[in-house]
């Protein structure tokens, strides 16, 4: 269990972290959203005792992280896969972190083999490749055996192999009972990854809940298209319906399929389409981030 | 339930982190390299030159610190040693995950000094030893030379490497401070050879004054068995040596434990 409770975290000029407040439950993948520059990286320093908050707190199993006699044995993280010196082999950087918590030496050989790294533990990792140093950061946090696992954005460079191994890996961790604590800056990939959600902007919390709750809140939307258009329109028209052309038919965002079916039929127009969308993920992300993008591509044509 | 991690445990992680990389081994290399060698070189200059020597040179001249002039190089390796062993771990990135696994941070400072300096002590008083042999060897026969039975020879040679040890320490402190190898390099090698030149340009008084506490000179002094005009006692510099390690490495571990990192 992470807790966050009202967690601040001003740099010079910039808030990162602004009254921050949420839960990370046991025994599912949480997803950390939000666009680039939002605090995700921040929020996971800060948990991690490496920074040191403005305000609030953030606690994990109820204790401050810095107050942790074992760390690696309770809390697991990969912050930066290429964190590490280059010119040390895989099996060293591991073992001088099992030393540092006095956990058996084994325990590298077994995150090793879990990881699929075993062949090329012996080489140094300044040759390894972006996936090969994702999986020795995981095999690091890893480690201690810990029940919980932070990982920030962790298949950035990876393969769609690398990536389908990520995420069963994360939703097995989640399975065995473990916190797993997940950053990313792409809706679609934690959809399939993460069961919940929680939505930063600007260092503050947007919204949190299952994928289901956040996708359920976004607006059903209906498209329709019919031969006649201008007929369709007009009958749209007619009835005060809110509705935006798109393509040859329009999107209706106020009523539902049946609704329009018996609109059109009462008006004689034949349809040709009648489809019901449900909004994605990403659309309910983008919509929920439009306010707080920090760096969007509109941004320099602002005065 | 499994042993609880102590400091010695951070020791541990911190020895296998220092004779993993190439530039520890490079850098313990260099130390011999340039204590012994060097002062193979200096003595025998020393010798074939000595029937040329001013009645003045021959008078004042200590066999004992010139056979350690070597240290005067080496110094700058253990000081890379020292400086190397911190800011790797920022040019790397790895001092977050060395923090997340010892959120004490003060635990990772006291282990990381404890490693540079007990291998650099060692592979220092090996040096001074040798290469106080080899420079007496070469000696004998033409230049006076000293022996380890007097005293106050064993312990300017004991000294020679504590003073190598100290300023390894100093450049770990240096590299907490300053997170960057180039940086903390520079302003090692400044402290060691610019100081001395800046110290030039006041007056004589003050030169005399001022002159005996400068880090080079404490070594030297650290390093002769008799104490000249305008210098320290070997005891007296290595008090003041010792006291600049533990403000610089002081000042380093009270900035990393208040940083973000
Ligand atoms: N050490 C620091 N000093 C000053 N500002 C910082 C520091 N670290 C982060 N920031 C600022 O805080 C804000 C949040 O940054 P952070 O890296 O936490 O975002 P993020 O959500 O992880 O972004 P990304 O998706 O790009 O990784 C940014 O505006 C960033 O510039
Ligand atoms: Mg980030």
């Amino acid at each position: 269990m992470i807790s966050v409770s009202h967690l601040s975290k001003r740099f010079r000029k910039t808030t990162a972290v602004n009254d921050l407040t949420f839960d990370v439950r046991p025994g599912v993948v949480t997803g950390f959203l939000g666009p680039n520059g939002s605090g995700k990286s921040t929020t996971m320093r800060l948990i991690l005792g490496l920074d040191f908050a403005s305000g609030g707190s953030a606690t994990v199993n109820g204790q401050r992280y810095r107050d942790l006699v074992q760390p690696l044995r309770e809390v697991g993280a990969l912050l930066d896969a290429k964190a590490v010196h280059p010119g040390r082999s895989a099996r060293q950087h591991l073992r001088a972190l099992a030393a540092s918590n006095r956990l058996a030496t084994k325990r590298v050989d077994e995150v090793l083999e879990l990881t699929g790294i075993t062949s090329v533990a012996d080489k140094k990792v300044g040759t390894f490749s972006m996936g090969m140093s994702q999986r020795l950061g995981i095999a690091a946090a890893l480690l201690g055996d810990p029940g919980i696992l932070l990982f920030d954005e962790p298949v950035n460079g990876l393969d769609p192999e690398g990536i389908r191994w990520i995420r069963d890996l994360f939703q097995s961790l989640a399975r065995e009972g473990r916190t797993v604590f997940v950053s990313s800056h792409l809706m679609s990939e934690m959809a399939l990854t993460a069961e919940q959600i929680i939505v930063i902007g600007r260092g503050r919390l947007i919204t949190q809940g299952s994928v289901d709750e956040l996708t359920a809140g976004a607006k059903d939307e209906v498209y329709v298209r019919a031969r006649d258009a201008r007929a369709l329109e007009d009958a749209l028209r007619a009835q005060a319906v809110a509705y935006r052309p798109e393509g040859p038919g329009f999107v209706v965002e106020s009523l539902d399929a049946e609704a329009i079916g018996d609109l059109a039929l009462a008006a004689g127009v034949a349809l040709s389409t009648l489809t019901p969308q449900r909004a994605s993920l990403e659309e309910v992300f983008m919509e929920l981030t439009a306010d707080s993008v920090e760096y969007s591509a509109t941004a320099s044509e602002r005065p | 339930m499994s042993a609880k991690p102590t400091l010695v445990s951070v020791v541990h992680s911190e020895w296998i982190k220092f004779r993993s990389v190439r530039s520890s081994v490079t850098g313990v290399l260099l130390t011999l390299l340039l204590t012994i060698g060097l002062g193979a070189l200096i003595t025998s200059a020393v010798r074939s030159h000595w029937s040329q020597s001013s009645a003045l040179r021959r008078a004042t001249f200590d066999p004992v610190s010139t056979s350690l002039s070597g240290t005067l190089f080496a110094q700058f390796a253990v000081g890379v040693i020292g400086v190397l062993f911190i800011t790797a771990e920022y040019s790397s990135g790895s001092i977050r995950t060395s923090l997340a696994a010892v959120p004490k941070r003060l635990h990772l400072v006291v282990a990381k000094a404890f490693i540079v300096a007990l291998v650099v002590i060692v592979v220092a008083e090996v040096a001074c030893f040798v290469t106080f042999v080899v420079g007496q060897t070469i000696f004998s026969g033409v230049v006076p030379t000293a022996s380890l039975a007097n005293g106050a020879v064993l312990r300017s040679v004991i000294l020679a490497g504590v003073y190598l040890t100290l300023l390894s320490l100093v450049g770990m402190g240096l590299g907490l401070i300053l997170r960057q190898s180039a940086a903390s390099i520079s302003v090692f090698t400044s402290l060691l050879l610019i100081l001395p030149i800046l110290t030039l340009l006041l007056p004589q008084s003050w030169q005399n004054a001022l002159n005996r506490f400068e880090p080079s000179q404490l070594g030297q002094s650290m390093m002769s068995p008799t104490v000249t005009a305008n210098t320290l006692s070997a005891w007296s510099a290595l008090l003041i040596l010792v006291l600049y390690t533990v403000v610089v490495v002081g000042v380093g571990a009270g900035m990393l434990e208040r940083r973000d990192h």
